[in-house]
């Protein structure tokens, strides 16, 4: 079984190859210069370079966190290009106007850049390592109000949301990466859904780094406002390089009184070769505020990609009655290194969060989970269910659990469980009884084990996940 | 509390070091083991909440006062100690203020186990003891441990030939009875293949003001020996208890622990078990009944090194006042310990408004074909159960004291001394009764 195994968990990386377009590549290196060069470039406001200079000032004073469980050389930070873009032709007006070379990039990674009424609305905005290409659908939005598009053109289109809700959730000086992030941040979306609106389609960002030596630092920022619901995709692929690039991302999401934001993700960010080489170092902070009552923040996510990832999208529990969930799917493979969870704040009455997540670990990678479910002592009634499990392929991988409960209020329930198990000879006896064979039934069975975190993804997204988990653990039998 | 400060506190607690008698000739090697023991204190500082093993208990208030070590002996009367009999118990060691008190002892002739302390029994098993003593508890990163071995005097010493079961449990008795002192007591039991012996560890106090007691236990249990340890610390409410217990299993060797604590202003109890033999099986429960400000800390950690381990644990923690209980439990099963089988889970029940729970339970696992699950659940009594009660006649307030006093029964429960058992459950219902 070991055999057919080996053979299902290496697959080759499917977007690895690298457009050859023109490129706009700042110098390497970091220092209030490239800041003033990345804002000058962006033609960004007073307030937002103040921004900037205020995050990389207490950067500065910050020193790289040292306790996930993961291992990587020093990254030197004067080493990264903070800045590479597509060189524009001219501005660009409709999408017939998009560089064919990138047109035929995103084609071949399967990203409608086309509004094409065949493809079932999905707005899609397209970021092509520091800059935003394009944003479909943006007319059609508009018509019920919903702003969504490019940080950059809120920035100069909508200052006064920009400026309220950016840092609100993540301070410039909440942690080394989303300080740094806060101070070098190129791109990202925006989206704003206003009061009472529900978002007709599925809105998504498409994430490619594609420049060697780059880092990408994008910055989303997503508000509902009251009674306002929208579902958010995101995905990310890199070309193959051999050596590590830095992805550090800052999300944020603003949920006000009955609001509805469900986030989903599938990173598929290059991980490198069988032995090590290359991939990126996906370093993310991702955080959702329950401002209003009654709101829901949903954090989905199927993390195959990436050499490193540490990334804990959690929730602040602000408003009462409002809910925070989090379902995950981690799969490691060769050296990669995951250390994923989710944060749950309970600071609201009644709040509630549930916590799904499945690490899948291979070869000789490493999955953590980590988690914290904070309750305060204002969370009268809160309620927290966390399941965690784990599955190892092979011996010489592993699989972490670390949850972090606290809590100050008598009147919460909180309750955390994890397994850990394996695929056994006996389950794939069984498949072989009704004549399915070792890869059918590994790829079922993992699909099983997954099944709780598929279901939350939207219809588009759980068919390109459950394939995903395919390339990852696929391949041909013996 | 800066770095200065807390070097300055660990050179006061070392003052007393040096007037240490010196070991008897057979055991000189203890002589260097303390002298290494100083080094590594003066090379380590007082864990504070930025150090990840100690992040949710706050030891500022113990390192503010200053202890020193007992001086004298405190003469005590049998009968002062006689409500701490274990009636079961053949053989009682007890050590007043950290040091060994033999009129207040009993060791029965043929038991057929040997139970002495350093000064007096060491040099008979010298080999035994050196290949033991000081070798399962690690004080490289763990500057009480390290403490405790620097002031490496009077230890129990327990002895288990092979093949040989001891009939009725062992009672080492640690009391404090003098203000402002530090004790550091330390026990090595020893079980060799094939024995089986129940060793009690209690800690009780004959005063109310502060002290501070550092202990470190050392359990080695060799291929197909049993022992059942139970620990109970039930320090005066002022006192100040740290506590270091290192098990280490051989093949096929059975250990179960189960530690209650009750007692301490700030309790903190690291129990690391090691299997370092294939199919060897620990139980490892804990209850911690703390009120007002208290605070305990269990820490344990459980490694299977070996394949075919199995391990269970239980923790429980009943928190009312302004208490806070701290549980962290990590599982490590290393690689190639295959058919590892462990299952861990921690419950707490929170009684009032100000208490508080940190809980941790943690797993490592780098082999694949292993059973590993844990739980956690921090919550109150269920208002069904409360109401099946009062539905049957019961107050409101007594069913509330009566199933708290459950949920705490079911780790007295394991306890295998029957009057120790009833101790505690009456100790425990008094204590629940006791809560607003």
């Amino acid at each position: 079984m070991s055999a057919v195994l080996q053979n299902l968990v290496n697959q080759p990386y499917k977007h690895g190859f690298v457009t050859d377009i023109e490129s706009d590549v700042a110098p390497r290196g970091l220092s209030e210069e490239t800041i003033l060069m990345i804002s000058a470039k962006k033609q960004e406001p007073e307030w937002l370079l103040d921004f900037r200079l205020k995050a990389y000032r207490q950067w500065l004073t910050m020193v790289e966190p040292a306790w996930p469980n993961v291992k990587y050389p020093p990254i030197d930070f004067q080493e990264i290009s903070y800045y590479a873009a597509p060189k524009p032709k001219k501005k660009l007006s409709s999408m017939d106007e998009v560089d064919p070379e990138l047109l035929r990039t995103f084609e071949k990674l399967g990203v409608p850049m086309h509004e094409r009424a065949a493809l079932a609305g999905v707005a899609v905005d397209v970021i092509f390592d520091s800059v935003s290409v394009t944003t479909t659908y943006k007319h059609k939005l508009a018509e019920v109000g919903i702003i969504f598009g490019s940080i950059s053109e809120a920035v100069h289109e909508h200052p006064e949301l920009v400026k309220k809700y950016l840092g609100s959730v993540v301070p410039v000086g909440d942690n080394f990466y989303a300080a740094l992030n806060s101070a070098v941040f190129t791109d990202g979306s925006f989206c704003f859904i206003p009061k009472g609106v529900k978002c007709p389609m599925d809105l998504s960002t498409y994430f490619r780094i594609n420049t060697e030596g780059s880092g990408q630092f994008e910055r989303t920022l997503i508000i509902a406002e009251e009674g306002a619901s929208v579902s958010y995709l995101e995905g990310c692929t890199a070309p193959r390089f051999d050596t590590n690039q830095l992805h550090a991302a800052v999300v944020e999401l603003i949920a006000l009184d009955n609001a509805d934001i469900k986030y989903s993700t599938v990173q598929n960010w290059y991980a490198g070769d069988e032995s090590g080489v290359g991939g990126i170092y996906n370093f993310v902070t991702k955080r959702g505020l329950c401002r209003g009552v009654n709101s829901r923040i949903s954090w989905t996510q199927v993390e195959t990609g990436s050499a490193i990832t540490w990334k804990y999208p959690s929730c602040v529990l602000l408003g009462d009655n409002s809910v925070g969930e989090f379902y995950s799917v981690a799969v490691t493979n060769h050296h990669q290194q995951a250390d994923t969870g989710t944060k749950m704040i309970h600071i609201g009455r009644n709040t509630r969060s549930t916590i799904v997540s499945k690490g899948i670990s291979a070869g000789l990678s490493n999955n953590s989970y980590r988690g914290l479910v904070k309750v305060a002592p204002s969370a009268e009634g809160a309620r927290n269910y966390s399941q965690c499990d784990s599955m190892l392929i092979g011996d010489r991988c592993s699989a972490n659990t670390f949850p972090y409960i606290q809590v100050r209020n008598n009147r919460a329930k909180v309750e955390h469980e994890a397994s850990t198990s394996k695929i056994g000879e006996d389950q794939l006896f069984l498949f072989a009884q009704r004549g399915i064979g070792a890869e059918e039934a590994v790829s079922m069975i993992i699909n099983g084990f997954c099944k709780d975190v598929f279901q939350q993804l939207p219809m588009e997204f759980a068919v390109e996940a459950t394939k995903l988990l395919g390339f990852k653990l696929e391949g041909s039998v013996g | 509390m800066n770095a200065i400060a807390a070097a300055g506190y660990l050179e006061s607690l070392l003052a007393g070091q040096p007037h240490l008698p010196a070991a008897s000739p057979a055991l000189g090697w203890i002589n260097e083991l303390r002298a290494e023991a100083v080094d590594r204190v003066g090379e380590l500082t007082v864990p504070s909440l930025r150090d990840e093993d100690w992040r949710f208990t706050d030891i500022s208030q113990l390192t503010r006062l200053s202890f020193q070590r007992a001086q004298a002996l405190t003469p005590l009367l049998p009968a002062d100690i006689e409500r701490f009999h274990i009636a079961e118990a053949s053989n009682r060691l007890v050590f007043v203020d950290g040091l060994y008190a033999p009129r207040l002892s009993s060791i029965a002739a043929d038991s057929g186990v040997v139970v002495t302390h350093l000064t007096e029994g060491g040099a008979e098993h010298a080999a035994l003891i050196e290949a033991h003593l000081g070798r399962h508890a690690n004080f490289g990163n763990n500057v009480f441990a390290a403490l405790n071995t620097a002031f490496l005097q009077d230890a129990a010493l327990i002895l288990v030939p092979r093949n040989t079961t001891v009939s009725g449990p062992l009672h080492v008795l640690f009391i404090a009875t003098q203000a402002g002192v530090a004790s550091y007591p330390r026990c090595l039991l020893v079980a060799e293949t094939g024995s089986a012996v129940t060793l009690i560890e209690d800690y009780v106090a004959l005063q109310e003001a502060a002290y501070f007691t550092d202990a470190v236990t050392e359990i080695s249990v060799a291929d197909d020996a049993q022992v059942s340890h139970v620990r109970v610390q039930r320090e005066g409410t002022q006192g100040f208890h740290i506590a270091n217990c290192a098990v280490s299993l051989a093949r096929a060797s059975r250990y179960h622990s189960v530690s209650v604590a009750l007692g301490a202003r700030l309790s903190r109890y690291n129990l690391n078990v090691l299997q370092t033999g294939e199919g060897a099986e620990c139980s490892v429960d804990g209850l911690a009944l703390i009120a007002s400000r208290q605070l305990a800390d269990t820490h344990t950690y459980i490694d299977h090194a070996r394949p075919f381990g199995i391990s269970r644990q239980l923790h429980k923690c009943i928190v009312g006042g302004a208490a806070h209980a701290v549980f962290n439990g990590k599982i490590m099963v290393r690689p190639g310990a295959q058919r590892t089988d462990s299952a861990q889970s921690s419950r707490n029940l929170l009684l009032s408004d100000k208490a508080y729970i940190d809980t941790q339970p943690q797993l490592e696992i780098f082999a694949d074909d292993v059973k590993c699950t844990h739980g956690a659940t921090v919550g109150q009594l269920d208002n069904e159960e409360v109401f099946y009660l009062t539905s049957r006649g019961l107050s409101d307030d007594v069913a509330r004291k009566l199933l708290t006093y459950a949920f705490g029964a079911e780790i007295i429960e394991r306890i295998p001394v029957a009057s120790l058992r009833q101790q505690l459950a009456q100790t425990v219902l008094a204590q629940t009764s006791g809560q607003p």
